[in-house]
């Protein structure tokens, strides 16, 4: 997964970079801007993704302004909800924020004969949140594993519980790390797992949140807090840690320009699933609405949700694949 | 026991009065005896308990009344020359590290260390989310060089980005310029009306007219579908329905573009009509007039706008349809659900719980088995109410659905109709949960009703089902009320099982509309419970779901109060009627 979310960042991600400095990240401009389509109605369900649930219902409102009377429904759970929706049939789209494990594509396989389609919609630095007064400035992917994870396949060799082991002094010393963390349906507790957890298992002291929101939240009423969650998610009284690769090595924040330059460790793309027939011609509503989300008003709708837009190459070479441009 | 030890001994119950040089016997009263010793704590218990539910009614009050009304907006000067500007929202103290102090002049670091090390900091709702990328900020007492409410400021909340805090530049209208900084002048505000008049004639085309013709070729497709389900692709019934298919898409399409250039002109002309707005720090935008959902200069305002202000805010979440993900505009559509399913569940509860109480206590011998269902419906109750939700999911939606879905809706699979989560499965689902409380409350009433009334029918000849109808229900009907009362409010406020069967995020669409058949039971839909958890837990910025909440539990228990209060009046009704033909 790593290397083809950087492979491409990296390929696409310039574009956007000079336009990146005082107002919130701006869409890529070449980005097709949205037509409505005539003789577009039907419903349209989703079921998936916490982290995505704000989004999809953005896209969601801005695509019913342009079909009044396609019908919409959102439900966000998490991810692992999306692949049994798609293959049960109860939702034509499945927002994910990971993607798809092996074998839930082979289950998926197994019912259809064909592999679902995967939408990257929206670019997400995966943040580390602590406390607006916690006056931590760095941390590597290694304290990060030992801070969460009670495996330590980081490779760091000792368990790290309190806010002194991190090196902070005063009153921070002897205070408790305090965990917050996602429930296991959700597609942020599997990436971060993966990624920042180095597939390692987290502590049993992690308080499980059943939203990205409250998350922050618990992080924001707790000092001595640090959680995970979607960058868009921050708010006034929290602050996103910046993260290094390497023990010792240059920290970078969960900024769009980090996330696109691939410098940022755990950035990674946020996903809506599909199930498209490639023999078959696919239903106008669900085209539709993949190319809104492709165009200049979709990702206008990612920057409103604090994500980060992706660029053109990515939508072409999406909309290449499903066959729809 | 205990209760003798601090009662006086009778046998020590005389004392001797040194003065008159007697011993004088004096009455000798257990503290049971006197009254009602334990009073007290009756009326302590009570005392609490109102205690904490109007400390409760009142947090919600306090905070969902004060939400909607218009604050002053601060611009606040820091001492690097920034300015920050913004609605305060609270202030708390904290602790400024070592980092924070050393950059401080000594004089300041004084301040605070005469304070125990503490200093005050504000959070201001600065707004502008698209100029800033965050929506509030805090700023440090000692940070600030002054604080000013100038009196143009201008508080524009928006359809999109939330609101904007900054000044209004000018009103551009039919390509000309007009500069003002006053959004309350006349001519502008005619200009905000007329453009939100123009949205919503473009509302009102895009959803009746083009959606009218949208759903008939949505029909078309189907029964084309039909067709070809029902006859195969190769036979010469599907190639004639392609044929009348094609030549009616054509017709609907022509209808449709002629509607759309209409809709395309009325938003070309929003789009000329624009205002221009600057931000503290100088940047300007130019948005069109109809994204102002509503402008005013909030330090200037007297008292009669700033609730006009309020009023039109209170009006806007009371009948709009929500926006920007939840977070902003009405939340009519939850409304609407909520009520709707507590109806739906009224109606379905009420006749089921009632005849299974009537042949529970009337028909059923008397026995073990009858005494084995009992106990099994008082268990029921208990039984927490996510089982009931996955319950639903499993059989109602899954099994009962998809086999609805395949014998009568095939055309639309693999999209389920009946097949997922939807009005009519969550209110069933509820039915069954609150049914136990209408079977108990009804067989209670029902063995209320005194046995020389239903003798006295039997006497005169009445037939036994003569006599429950006319005799034993309507005596035992407020009872019944007071059951179907309790079901009722259990139901209007339970969340978790629904979040199962049917309630969603967003779900515009209300169940009934003026489509075939007008009542459409099978669709998702919003409720004022799922939208606090959802506001509250799941949105973006939570530091501004904050105050929804308040305002939307607010209106929860103003519903429910509400339905409670119909439900109670109609009971007293049938108390009073019941009491006048008595004899």
């Amino acid at each position: 997964m790593k290397p083809t979310f950087y492979a491409v960042a990296a390929m696409a991600g310039a574009a956007l970079l000079a336009t990146t400095s005082v107002h919130a990240q701006a869409v890529d401009p070449a980005l097709h801007d949205y037509k409505p389509a005539s003789g577009v109605s039907g419903s349209i369900k989703s079921i998936g993704s916490d982290t995505l649930n704000n989004l999809m219902t953005l896209w969601a409102e801005g695509f019913n302004q342009m079909y009044p009377n396609v019908k919409i429904e959102i439900e966000g759970k998490g991810s692992s909800t999306a692949p049994p929706a798609l293959i049960a049939g109860t939702a034509q789209f499945g927002p994910m924020s990971r993607p798809m494990k092996a074998a839930e594509i082979d289950q998926f396989e197994k019912k259809f004969g064909y592999k679902p389609s995967a939408v990257r919609s929206a670019v997400d630095s995966l943040a580390v949140f602590i406390h607006k007064d916690n006056p931590i400035k760095c941390l590597s992917l290694q304290q990060v594993d030992a801070i969460f994870s009670k495996t330590r396949k980081g490779g760091l060799d000792k368990d790290i519980t309190t806010w002194g082991d991190l090196g902070l002094t005063g009153e921070w010393a002897s205070k408790p790390i305090s965990l917050y963390g996602r429930n296991s349906a959700s597609g942020t507790y599997g990436y971060f797992k993966e990624e920042a957890l180095f597939n390692g298992d987290y502590k049993d002291t992690v308080k499980e949140q059943p939203g990205s929101s409250t998350v922050v939240q618990g992080v924001a009423s707790d000092k001595y807090a640090i959680g995970y969650s979607g960058v868009g998610y921050k708010t006034a009284d929290v602050h996103a840690v910046p993260l290094s690769a390497k023990p010792g090595g240059t920290c970078y924040d969960a900024s769009a320009t980090n996330a696109y330059e691939g410098t940022y460790p755990i950035a990674r793309f946020l996903y809506i699933y599909v199930n498209i027939n490639p023999n078959e011609k696919i239903d106008p509503v669900r085209a539709e609405f993949i190319k809104y989300v492709y165009s200049k008003q979709g990702q206008t709708g990612v920057v409103k949700d604090g994500f980060y837009p992706i660029p053109k190459a990515i939508a072409d070479q999406d909309l290449a694949a499903m066959k729809l441009n | 026991m205990s209760s003798l030890q601090d009662t006086v001994n009778p046998q020590d119950a005389s004392s001797y009065d040194s003065a008159a040089g007697v011993h004088r016997r004096e009455a000798v009263v257990y503290p049971a005896a006197r009254g009602e010793p334990k009073l007290w704590s009756l009326g302590g218990t009570l005392a609490f308990g109102v205690l904490m539910i109007t400390g409760f009614l009142i947090l919600v009050l306090w905070n969902g009344i004060a939400t909607f009304w218009p604050k002053p907006i601060a611009v606040v000067t820091l001492a690097d020359g920034k300015i920050v500007a913004g609605e305060q929202t609270r202030e708390e103290l904290f602790k400024p590290t070592a980092d924070q102090l050393a950059k401080l002049t000594p004089q300041l670091r004084a301040v605070i260390a005469k304070d125990d090390g503490y200093a005050t900091r504000r959070l201001y709702r600065t707004g502008n989310f698209d100029f800033y990328g965050d929506d509030s900020k805090w700023v440090a007492d000692y940070d600030v060089a002054k604080v000013d409410y100038p009196r143009d400021m201008v508080l524009a909340e928006r359809r999109e980005w939330g609101p904007f805090v900054g000044r209004l530049k000018a009103v551009v209208l039919d390509g000309v310029e007009r500069p003002v900084t006053d959004p309350s002048e006349g001519w502008v505000r005619d200009a905000l009306g007329q453009a939100q008049a123009r949205l919503a004639q473009i509302r009102k085309l895009e959803r009746d007219e083009i959606g009218g013709i949208n759903h008939k070729l949505e029909q078309e497709r189907l029964a084309l579908r039909r067709v070809l389900l029902k006859s195969g692709a190769d036979s010469a019934a599907y190639g004639e329905a392609q044929a009348k298919f094609a030549a009616r898409e054509a017709e609907l399409k022509k209808q449709y573009e002629a509607l759309s250039a209409e809709a395309q002109a009325l938003k070309g002309r929003n789009e000329r009509d624009r205002i221009i707005l600057t931000e503290v720090g100088g940047a300007e935008k130019s948005l069109p007039l109809s994204v102002i959902v509503r402008a005013y200069d909030a330090n200037d305002i007297g008292l009669g706008a700033k609730l006009a202000v309020y009023g039109s805010r209170w009006a806007e979440f009371l009948t709009d349809e929500p926006r920007e993900a939840n977070t902003e505009g009405g939340v009519m559509p939850a409304i609407f659900g909520t009520f709707a399913m507590t109806v739906l569940l009224s109606l379905i509860v009420a006749p089921f719980g009632v005849l299974t109480a009537l042949y529970l206590r009337e028909y059923a011998k008397q026995g073990r088995i009858v005494a084995f269902v009992r106990i099994s419906v008082n268990n029921l109750a208990g039984v927490p109410s996510i089982v009931y939700g996955v319950f639903g999911l499993g059989f109602f939606a899954y099994i009962l659905g998809g086999s609805i879905d395949r014998l009568f809706f095939p055309e639309y699979l693999p999209n389920p109709t009946f097949g997922t989560g939807g009005l009519l499965w969550a209110a069933l689902t509820l039915a069954i949960m609150t049914v136990p409380v209408v079977i108990v409350a009804t067989e209670e009433a029902l063995a209320a009703v005194p046995r020389s009334m239903r003798e006295g029918s039997l006497a005169c000849g009445a037939s036994k089902w003569q006599t429950i109808r006319m005799i034993v229900l309507p005596r035992a009907m407020p009872g019944i009320m007071t059951g179907l009362i309790l079901a009722m409010a259990r139901g209007a406020g339970e969340v978790a099982p629904l979040m199962l069967v049917g309630v969603v995020k967003l779900a515009p669409e209300l169940p009934i509309d003026g489509y075939f058949p007008f009542v459409h039971l099978e669709r998702s839909f919003m409720h004022l419970g799922f939208h606090i958890f959802d506001v509250g837990f799941q949105s973006r910025n939570s530091e501004a779901g904050k105050p929804m909440v308040f305002v939307t539990t607010l209106l929860l228990i103003a519903l429910i109060a509400i339905m409670n209060a119909t439900a109670i009046t109609i009971r007293n009704r049938l108390k009073k009627k019941f009491a006048g033909s008595q004899f």
